[in-house]
């Protein structure tokens, strides 16, 4: 029986044996992180979330990380430490471990001390153990981790850059051997702050700390370790401490740790503990793969590097190019341009925008402008034009009004000359003679003048026009014609005098060619012809002006038709004037019609609005 | 020659001008400043003269007081003045018997030609007329009868012939006829041909009778 349970036992080792080698050989994939003050302070929890940052982006399978605190700060003694160890050991029991991670050169002495008996032959990854402790630690085999180096001498260095002459520096921390990383400064001070005068407030409560950093020397400047309590029985991470120290401090404070700077650390070669965590998680990825750890060398640890806190070199007036070289700068306030860049853009952006729209409105108006000045100035042209066709037909009128006055010269000469030429000359006739030369003379060139400012080619202008007096013109002038052509002329102007804006020449055509064109009108009918003009106020903002004839009138249908241009009844009528008519009167932001009368014959209208008094 | 010029022109300068021209040329001289005014004052026919007339002028115009005045059956010559020689008025106005169309302005030289060429013509013309005012006034002497057998006999009919037309004895148109040559001052057939020939008796006949 024994025997069978004795075979039974061999066989199951037998049978266990390779199941223990493949265990080892595929290692759990569990690791337990203990760090040697607390994780929820700000350093260890940066450590930690680096580790776990890197750890979680392994694509490979998922870790389970179990982490645990060993409050070494707080809690000290070889009690402690038991206690911690029987702890890890129940609660680890059963619970398969594939790397420790010991943050801290404490932790990782107990790590070691308990390695045998809780983890054996566990690989064991260290981290924040800075040179000396490693020195001093003969670490066996599968152990490895990054060695941090953090030496006072850096930090003296640093607080030459920021006061740069520096006579007196201050040192603010735990008592050394409380410390982790920066005890090993105690062993440096001696040489790394020769020629300096030291202040040593290690050890000190806050209270006085705080009472001390007020009035600190000038050229001073404090380095900060690290305090984890008030001396009074408060503890506090010593993030939190250093923002009290810095609350006091009149100098600038000198830190080895990125999580001092946010609460009033001015910078220094510190530890950025996050990059720790990654770089611990690495190795502890390399071993989980199946490197041997063993054959993991420890090396120096990239997580130390000159980093600044840009609100505390305000303060000290330290520059950017007074930092070592590759530093980093911390907690910049943006300037206008960094803190408003997108509203400053979006602002830029509408006022260019808004500009090149103006840009392009106003060179609309100006193309405008331009194309009104050229559109107005062919309608001069074109105005012209037909003022010089409407002259051709009123040559045979010009002619009669300046032959007149030559006709009476020319005889009355020729009498002056018979006259004189008598033995006894009567000279009071010839006086008389000469005096009515004289007035025909001026006659004369009144009618060329006449001619000459009808057949001006002038630009468009824009003056204000007595309506009234610029159609009597027109119809003093027509009304030789009108005589010649059987035709009653007659004007009626308004009681009240007409204001417009515009072009008188223009005007005036306008007016010639309805009269012109009413006279033609009524050429067939044998007697009874008139042409009535009017001038009436409409409302109280435009005028109108009427030319009625007693023609024959319009066919109803071509009533609008007849403004077309080259539309004519006449033989020999190029069918502009109306049109032309009508673009002046548009011209001047007027209206131009045609009606029958009731009474019979035709009568236009054109209405201009009064010019503003 | 002596004569009266009525001048129509509305203007005064150029009126007065003419007027005094034609004064110091020995001429009378009646101005009018439209057509108008010489209507409501015709010219007397039996004084020679002659109208220098504008074309242009207000209300009516020249040649339509030309044509009022032939309606009338003036014969005072018209010497048109026109400020613009347009070729359709000249035409039109020569046409309807205009003496001259001068433009102005015109040298005096010219202007008493064309009015002295326009007083002869009407001295020719008014005796003329005068002449034919007598025949006409002898021809309105005859009566109904007897001027059916004149209208016959000038056109060659025998008194037999002209008994058969107008249904008489050839004796009693014999008596008739004898009374036209009296009333007509004629003493021969041809002198009353001619006669009839020159108040345009002769023609209107023989223009009716182309009709019929």
């Amino acid at each position: 029986m024994v025997a069978w349970i004795s075979a039974l036992l061999v066989g199951v080792a037998a049978f266990l044996t390779p199941l223990q080698v493949t265990a080892e050989e595929r290692r759990s994939r569990s690791i337990l992180v203990l760090d040697q003050s607390d994780l929820r302070g700000p350093f260890y929890y940066s450590v930690f979330s680096g580790l776990r940052s890197v750890l979680s982006a392994d694509d490979r399978s998922h870790i389970t990380i179990y982490t645990e605190s060993l409050d070494l700060n707080r809690f000290r003694g070889k009690n402690h430490e038991a206690l911690l160890q029987r702890y890890l050991k129940e609660k680890y029991q059963g619970v398969p471990i594939g790397v420790v991670v010991a943050a801290g050169a404490a932790t990782l002495e107990l790590v070691l001390r308990w390695r045998s008996e809780l983890w054996p032959e566990v690989p064991v990854v260290f981290a924040m153990v800075d040179e000396i402790d490693f020195g001093r630690l003969r670490l066996p085999d599968g152990v490895t981790g990054n060695i941090v180096k953090v030496p006072l001498a850096d930090s003296i260095k640093a607080a030459r850059t920021l006061v740069p002459d520096l006579q007196t520096v201050a040192f603010v921390g735990d008592a050394w051997d409380g410390l982790t990383v920066y005890r090993n400064w105690k062993g440096e001070i001696p040489i790394a702050t020769s020629g300096l005068k030291v202040i040593d407030l290690v050890g000190q409560t806050m209270a006085e700390v705080r009472k001390q950093v007020v009035h600190l020397p000038d050229r001073s400047a404090i380095i900060y370790s690290a305090m984890f309590s008030d001396g009074e029985g408060t503890y506090y991470p010593p993030a939190t401490a250093v923002g009290l120290v810095a609350e006091k401090a009149n100098r600038p404070i000198v830190v080895a740790a990125e999580t001092f700077l946010a609460p009033g650390g001015t910078g220094g070669f510190v530890i950025v503990p996050g990059r720790m965590g990654e770089e611990a998680a690495r190795l502890v990825l390399r071993i989980l793969h199946g490197e041997p750890a063993s054959s993991m060398a420890p090396a120096m640890s990239g997580a130390v590097k000159p980093v600044f806190n840009w609100l505390q070199m305000q303060r000290w007036g330290v520059r950017d190019s007074d930092l070592p070289s590759g530093s980093e700068i911390r907690f910049r306030e943006p300037g206008q341009w960094e803190k408003y860049r997108w509203q400053t853009l979006a602002v830029a952006a509408v006022l260019l925008i808004q500009a090149g729209l103006i840009w392009v409105l106003l060179h609309e108006r100006h193309m405008r402008a331009d194309a009104e000045r050229e559109s107005r100035n062919h309608l001069s042209e074109l105005a012209h034009a037909n003022r010089q066709a409407t002259a051709g037909e009123l040559s045979s009128t010009m002619a009669h009004e300046l032959n007149q006055p030559l006709g009476a010269i020319l005889t009355n000469t020729e009498t002056a000359e018979l006259i004189l030429s008598s033995p006894a000359p009567n000279l009071s006739e010839v006086k008389e003679i000469l005096a009515d030369i004289k007035r025909d003379d001026i006659r004369a060139s009144e009618v060329i003048d006449r001619m000459r400012g009808f057949l001006r080619r002038a630009p468009f202008e824009d003056k204000a026009i007595d309506l009234n007096d610029a159609v009597r013109k027109v119809f003093d002038f027509l009304s030789v014609q009108a005589s010649a052509r059987n035709v009653a002329l007659s004007f009626e102007p308004s009681g009240e005098p007409l204001q417009v804006r515009g072009d008188q020449v223009q005007i005036q055509q306008v007016i010639m060619n309805l009269v012109v064109n009413s006279m033609d009108a009524m050429a067939a009918i044998p007697n009874g012809r008139s042409v009535i003009g009017r001038t009436e106020m409409n409302g109280g903002s435009s005028a109108v002006v009427s030319i009625a004839d007693s023609g024959p009138g319009i066919p109803a249908e071509k009533l609008n038709e007849i403004f077309d241009p080259f539309f004519t009844t006449k033989k020999q009528g190029m069918g502009i004037g109306l049109s032309i008519s009508r673009t002046i009167v548009q011209a001047h932001k007027g209206r131009i019609w045609a009606e029958n009368q009731r009474e019979g014959g035709a009568v236009f209208r054109l209405s201009l609005p009064l010019a503003l008094s | 020659m002596p004569g009266l010029v009525h001048i129509v022109d509305d203007d005064a300068s150029f009126r007065t001008a003419i007027e005094r021209r034609l004064r110091k040329a020995g001429y009378e001289v009646a101005t009018y400043p439209s057509a108008q005014h010489l209507l409501d004052c015709l010219p007397n026919e039996s004084e020679l003269a002659c109208i220098l007339l504008d074309v242009r002028i207000p209300g009516l115009s020249g040649p339509e007081l030309q044509e009022r005045l032939s309606e009338l059956g003036s014969t005072v010559p018209i010497v048109f003045l026109t400020g613009y020689a347009e070729v359709q008025t000249t035409v039109r106005a020569i046409k309807a018997g205009a003496e001259d169309v001068l433009t102005k302005p015109v040298s005096s030289e010219e202007l008493l030609g064309a009015i002295e060429r326009a007083l002869a013509h009407h001295q020719v013309t008014r005796n003329q007329k005068n002449r034919l005012d007598v025949v006409r006034a002898h021809v309105a002497k005859l009566t109904p009868r007897e001027r059916e057998v004149f209208e016959l006999v000038i056109r060659g009919k025998t008194n037999k012939q002209v008994a058969n037309v107008l249904g008489a004895t050839e004796r009693t148109i014999k008596a008739h006829r004898h009374r036209v040559m009296e009333k007509m001052q004629v003493q021969s057939l041809a002198e009353l041909v001619s006669v009839a020939e020159r108040a345009g008796i002769l023609r209107d006949l023989s223009g009716a009778g182309q009709t019929n």
